[in-house]
C-alpha cells in the first residue's frame, strides 16, 4: 500500500481505490489503512526515536472514523485522508503533551490547540506527537527526557526533530512543529524536507506551548510544496482568541499556485559566506541553485544587509527573556512534575532543579540575567533595538525583490553526541550558530521556506524569506525549484 | 528642646474594578463563590492555555478613573510582565503596567482644616489581581497552604499618589474621597472589608522645614478606614521615638495588627526585588481612538467637588451638610431628587444627615438599598407643613416608609394619623384632661409651667399624638386661664 508515501494531492486517488474495494465485498479497508500506519509509525519509532506518543487505538478510531459511513462527505475534505504529527509542545487533550520535559511527562492538557480542531475539520488524522528538543527550544535533536532523535538518512547523526524525521520516513504526510529561531526548518534541512514557517500570526497560537511568544509559530514540514501549501491553507486564519493572529482571513494557497505569476528575481545576502561553520559543500551547493533559477530567468542580485549577521545573537537574547518568564508557570504547584520541599522555596528550586535539563537551565538562567534592571538596557534593550534594525533591513529589501535566499543551516545534521561536532557547538553555547541564517524571518515576523539539497551524503537547506503575508511567493519559488531538482528519499529497512 | 519632625506618607491604593469578568479571560469576578470554581486554563496558568485577551471595560474603567483623578492618559496602551515566584500566582508573572501607566500626574483635592489641599496623583495603572493562600487557623500553626485562584486574573487599578500626605488624618480624608470619586464613576464599589480596596502606606519623617526624603517603611494590611488612620498613626510615633532615641529607620515591610493596635516587622527590604520587567510580547500596544475617549470622558458625571460646590453655591448649605451629602453618590443624588419636590435645602438636608443615615446606620443599609423614593420624603414634608400631620408624627411615618416602602399618605391613612385641628373635637377632650388631672391644674395655677407640659401630653396621650400641638396649647392656656 502507497497510502503514506504518496503526496496529500495523491491521496484522493488512494481513497476512490479504498471506496471501489469495499463497495463489493464490504471488506474492511480501513483497517487495512490503520495497520499500514501503525505498523509504519512504530517501525519508524524503534529506528529514530521520532515520537513521544504515538497511540494505535487512537489512529484505527480515527481512520474508522473517516473511511466509514462518511466517506463520501469526507472524501471531499482539503486534507481527507492525509497523516499529521504534531510537535509534543502543541495540546492536545487526546494525546500527552510533555514538551519533552520530565516537567511534564505525564501532563495531558484540558484543551487542544486551535489547530487540532482546523485539521479534524479538514479531514486529517493526528496520528501521533514528536520528539523534540525539551520546550522546543534548539535544535539538537538530543536535549530531550525522552531520548535523541536520529536521522533517518544516517542513524548517527541527529534529525533535529521528530517532526521533520516522521516526514522524511514516511510516518506522516505533514508535521506541525514550532519555530522560534529556526528550529523546524533547521530540522527540515537535516533530514532533506520541505519546511515553511508563516508569517507570525497566520496560524493561531492558540495552544502552543511557546517558549519565546514574540518569535515563535506553528510551521509545517512536508515532502511537497503541494502539501505545504493545501495543510497551510487549512490551518491558517482569523483566530479571535489570539490577539496577535492575523486580522486578514487566509488565501486558498493550493488553488493559487498553479497560477501564473513567475519568480522574476530573488536577492542574496552579499556576506552569505560569513557565517561561521559555513561548508565548503553547501557554498557550491548553495551557489549551484543560484544558477539554475538563473536559467530559469530568476535574476539574482547580491544586496548588503548589513545587521542580518547579529539575528542571531538578538533572537538568542530576546528568546531567553520569554522563555525565563513564559516558563515560570512550572513552579510544581497546579501541574507537571514536583519536586519535595521542606516550604515553598525549597519546593520550587528541586521542581525546576529536577524538572529541567541541565542545558534548558543554562538557557532560562541567561535570560533572567539579561533581564534583570542591570543588564536590561545594555541586552535586552539593545537586542530589540537591533530587531528593529534587522527587521527593517529585510522588509526594505524584500519590497524591491520580494525574495531573499541564503542557505538555511551553515552544516549538516551535527553527529549524535560526538565531541567537537555541530551538536555539541550547538549544545555548549548560547548562540547556537545553526541560526544563523534562520533566526531573521523570526525577528522580523516574516515567511520562510526551506528546501531541501540531497547530496550523497546528509541534504542541505536551500532557505527563502518573503514579504509578510506573502506565504504564496514562497509556494511558487518552491514549486519552481521542486522543478529543477530531484527529491530523495532514504531506503529504509523497518 | 525635642526637634520638630514633618511627617511624609504616600498612599499606594489597589481597587478592584466592577467589570464582572477577569482582566484576560471570561472567568467572572464575583467575590465569595466556592474555592477554584471562578477559574480556566488562562487564568490557572496552565501550559498552553496563556493567551491573554483583554478586557476592553477594564480598560475604559482605568481610562475613565485616569480621566477623573485629573491624570493625563497614555496615547498608547501597553502591558508589562512582573516576573516573581508566589503560590498564588499562577503564571509566575503578573501581568501590569509597568513602563507605561495608562494615567500620570494627576490629583486628587481634599478640604482640611477649612483648607483645600491637592494631593497629587503619581500614576494609575491597571493590571491583575493574584490568587488567595488559605490557611487553617493561623499561617503559622497551619500545618499547609491551599490556595484559591478566583481572584487571580481580576482586574485591579492601582492609584500611586506623591508622598504629598502630611498626616493620618489626610490620609483618611484622601481614602475617602478616592473612594467617593470612584464610586461616582461607578468603577468600583471600593468595600475595603471584602478587599476591592487595599491601601498600603509608605511612611517616612524629616526635621521639619527639611526638603528630602528620609528612609521610609511599607506599612500593609490595614483593612479599614480606621485602621488607615490608626496604622500610620502608630507608626509615625514608632519612628519619632527610634529618631529620638538616637536610632535609624529601617527600611522594611511593616504589617498592621488591629488586635494588638501596634505595627510590626514583616520583612527587610534592603535588597530590593528585581522583577526583571519587561514588554509583555503576548499583547500588542493599543492606540485608544479620539472617539472612544471623548465617549469615556463624556460618561463622568458631575464628581464629588463639583457637586459639593454646587450644594454650597446653589442651595446655601452650610460647608458641613455639603461635605456629608456629597460623600456618596447616591446620597447626593437622593438629596437632589428630594430637593425637585420640595425646595427647602436645609430642611431636607436635615431629614437626610440626621433621620435617614441614622436609619440607614442602624439597619447597616447601603442607600442604594434605601426603600423610600426622594420624592416621598417631599410629600411627607409637605404634608407636615401644610398641617396634616405634625413633625413628630412625621418621624414615625419617616420610619414606617423606610421599613416597607410605601407612600407617606398611604401610612398616614391607613394607621389613621392626620392631626386633629377640629377646635371643637380638640376642645372636648381637653376639657376631660382637666377634669381628670386637678393636681396638675393646681400646680399650673400656681405658677409651675412644668405642670403645662403634662397637661399638653396628656392630650397627646388621649389623640394617640394627632392632636394638633399649637391648637393644644392655645386651648389650655385659654380654658386655664
Amino acid at each position: 500500500m502507497n497510502y503514506l508515501n504518496c503526496s496529500i494531492e495523491q491521496l484522493a486517488a488512494q481513497i476512490k481505490e479504498i471506496q471501489d474495494k469495499s463497495t463489493p465485498d464490504k471488506s474492511t479497508p480501513p483497517q487495512e489503512v490503520s495497520r499500514a500506519i501503525i505498523g509504519r509509525c512504530t517501525g519508524v519509532q524503534k529506528e529514530f526515536n521520532v515520537f513521544i506518543s504515538l497511540d494505535e487505538d487512537i489512529i484505527s478510531r480515527e481512520i474508522e472514523r473517516l473511511f466509514g459511513d462518511r466517506l463520501p462527505e469526507n472524501g471531499q475534505l482539503k486534507l481527507a485522508g492525509a497523516i499529521g504529527v504534531l510537535g509534543d509542545n502543541i495540546a492536545t487533550s487526546r494525546y500527552l503533551t510533555t514538551c519533552a520535559s520530565r516537567m511534564l511527562y505525564s501532563y495531558r492538557p484540558p484543551f487542544d490547540a486551535g489547530v487540532v480542531a482546523r485539521l479534524e475539520d479538514s479531514g486529517a488524522v493526528v496520528a501521533g506527537k514528536t520528539n523534540m528538543d525539551e520546550f522546543g527550544v534548539g535544535c539538537s535533536g538530543e536535549n530531550s527526557y525522552f531520548n535523541s532523535i536520529k536521522n533517518p538518512w544516517n542513524k548517527k547523526h541527529t534529525a533535529g526533530s521528530g517532526a521533520a524525521a516522521a516526514v522524511l520516513a514516511g510516518s506522516a504526510h505533514f508535521a506541525l512543529a514550532s519555530d522560534a529561531r529556526g528550529e523546524l526548518r533547521q530540522a527540515a534541512s537535516y533530514c532533506g524536507v520541505m519546511a515553511l514557517k508563516p508569517t507570525y500570526g497566520r496560524i493561531s497560537r492558540k495552544g502552543l506551548l511557546d517558549y519565546a511568544s514574540s518569535l515563535e509559530t506553528m510551521g509545517i514540514a512536508a515532502r511537497h510544496i503541494a502539501d505545504l501549501a493545501a495543510v497551510l491553507g487549512a490551518v491558517a486564519g482569523q483566530d479571535p482568541d489570539d490577539v496577535t493572529a492575523l486580522p486578514s482571513a487566509a488565501p486558498d494557497y493550493l488553488s493559487l499556485l498553479g497560477e501564473n505569476g513567475g519568480i522574476r528575481q530573488a536577492a542574496v545576502p552579499s556576506n552569505w559566506q560569513e557565517a561561521p561553520y559555513l561548508e565548503e559543500e553547501l557554498k557550491d551547493l548553495f551557489l549551484d541553485q543560484l544558477k539554475k533559477l538563473e536559467g530559469v530567468g530568476v535574476k539574482i542580485h547580491f544586496v548588503d544587509l548589513p545587521h542580518l549577521q547579529y539575528a542571531s545573537l538578538a533572537a538568542a537574547i530576546i528568546s531567553a527573556v520569554e522563555a525565563f518568564s513564559n516558563l515560570s508557570n512550572y513552579d510544581g504547584v497546579r501541574f507537571g512534575y514536583r519536586g519535595e520541599g521542606k516550604h515553598l522555596q525549597e519546593m520550587y528550586a528541586q521542581t525546576r532543579s529536577e524538572g529541567f535539563s541541565s542545558r534548558l537551565k543554562k538557557f532560562l538562567t541567561f535570560g533572567a540575567l539579561v533581564s534583570t534592571a542591570k543588564y536590561y538596557q545594555d541586552y535586552f534593550l539593545r537586542a530589540q533595538k537591533l530587531r528593529t534594525v534587522i527587521a527593517g533591513e529585510l522588509e526594505e529589501c524584500l519590497q524591491e525583490f520580494g525574495l531573499l535566499l541564503t542557505p538555511t543551516t551553515p552544516f549538516q545534521a551535527p553527529e549524535l553526541g560526538a565531541a567537537g561536532g555541530g551538536s555539541a557547538r550547538s549544545r555548549e553555547e548560547l548562540l547556537d550558530p545553526a541560526d544563523y541564517y534562520t533566526a531573521a524571518a523570526n525577528l522580523a515576523g516574516l515567511p520562510a521556506l526551506t528546501f531541501p539539497l540531497h547530496t550523497a551524503g546528509l541534504p542541505y537547506g536551500l532557505q527563502l524569506l518573503g514579504k509578510k503575508e506573502d506565504e504564496l511567493t514562497l509556494l511558487k519559488a518552491g514549486l519552481l525549484l521542486e522543478k529543477e531538482n530531484p527529491l530523495a528519499w532514504p531506503a529504509l529497512v523497518l | 528642646m525635642l526637634p520638630e519632625f514633618e511627617t511624609v506618607i504616600g498612599l499606594e491604593v489597589h481597587v478592584e474594578l466592577l467589570t464582572g469578568t477577569k482582566l484576560f479571560c471570561g472567568c467572572s469576578t464575583a467575590f465569595g463563590a466556592e474555592p477554584n470554581s471562578q477559574v480556566c486554563p488562562l487564568c490557572l496558568g496552565l501550559p498552553g492555555g496563556t493567551l491573554p485577551k483583554l478586557n476592553e471595560k477594564a480598560l475604559e474603567y482605568t481610562i475613565k478613573t485616569a480621566m477623573a483623578l485629573n491624570c493625563r492618559v497614555a496615547e498608547e496602551i501597553t502591558f508589562d510582565r512582573k516576573n516573581y515566584y508566589y503560590a498564588d500566582l499562577p503564571k509566575g508573572y503578573q501581568i501590569s503596567q509597568y513602563f507605561y501607566p495608562t494615567g500620570r500626574d494627576g490629583y486628587v483635592e481634599i478640604h482640611v482644616d477649612g483648607q483645600t489641599k491637592k494631593i497629587g496623583i503619581h500614576q494609575v495603572h491597571l493590571e491583575e489581581d493574584t490568587g488567595k493562600l488559605l490557611h487553617v487557623g493561623s499561617i503559622i500553626s497551619s500545618p499547609f497552604s491551599r490556595v484559591d485562584f478566583n481572584r487571580a486574573g481580576v482586574p485591579l487599578i492601582e492609584i500611586v499618589t506623591e508622598p504629598d500626605i502630611r498626616s493620618p488624618e489626610e490620609a483618611r480624608l484622601f481614602l475617602q474621597k478616592l473612594r467617593s470619586i470612584l464610586q461616582y464613576i461607578a468603577v468600583s464599589d471600593c468595600k475595603m472589608e471584602e478587599g476591592s480596596m487595599r491601601c498600603d502606606a509608605n511612611i517616612s519623617i524629616r526635621p521639619a522645614g527639611s526638603k528630602e526624603l528620609r528612609t521610609k517603611t511599607e506599612l500593609k494590611n490595614m483593612n479599614s478606614f480606621r485602621a488607615v488612620y490608626r496604622g500610620i498613626e502608630y507608626e509615625v510615633e514608632r519612628q519619632r521615638s527610634v529618631v529620638l532615641e538616637g536610632g535609624e529607620v529601617i527600611p522594611e515591610t511593616r504589617h498592621w495588627d488591629e488586635a494588638e493596635g501596634v505595627t510590626r516587622a514583616m520583612r527587610s527590604k534592603f535588597v530590593s526585588a528585581d522583577y526583571r520587567c519587561f514588554p509583555d510580547p503576548n499583547i500588542p500596544p493599543f492606540k485608544p481612538s479620539p472617539e472612544w475617549l471623548e465617549k469615556i470622558r463624556g460618561s463622568i458625571p458631575e464628581l464629588p467637588d463639583a457637586r459639593y460646590a454646587r450644594f454650597i453655591d446653589e442651595y446655601g448649605l452650610p460647608p458641613y451638610d455639603a461635605e456629608v451629602l456629597t460623600a456618596s453618590r447616591e446620597l447626593s443624588d437622593f438629596y437632589d431628587a428630594a430637593l425637585a419636590g420640595y425646595n427647602a435645602p436645609k430642611t431636607v438636608s436635615n431629614w437626610i444627615m440626621s433621620e435617614l443615615l441614622r436609619l440607614l446606620n442602624a439597619t447597616n443599609t447601603g442607600i442604594e438599598g434605601c426603600k423610600i423614593k426622594p420624592e416621598d420624603l417631599g410629600k411627607l414634608l409637605q404634608m407636615v407643613d401644610n398641617g396634616t400631620i405634625s413633625g413628630k408624627i412625621a418621624k414615625g411615618v419617616f420610619e414606617e416608609m423606610f421599613a416597607t416602602g410605601e407612600k407617606p399618605e398611604k401610612i398616614i391613612e391607613k394607621k389613621g394619623l392626620t392631626q386633629i385641628s377640629d377646635e371643637d373635637e380638640l376642645s372636648r377632650i381637653v376639657d376631660a384632661v382637666i377634669a381628670g388631672n386637678p393636681g396638675s391644674v393646681e400646680d399650673f395655677r400656681k405658677g409651675k409651667d412644668r405642670a403645662l407640659g403634662f397637661l399638653v401630653g396628656q392630650v397627646m396621650k388621649e389623640t394617640r399624638g394627632k392632636a394638633n400641638p399649637q391648637l393644644v396649647n392655645k386651648l389650655l392656656k385659654e380654658k386655664l386661664g
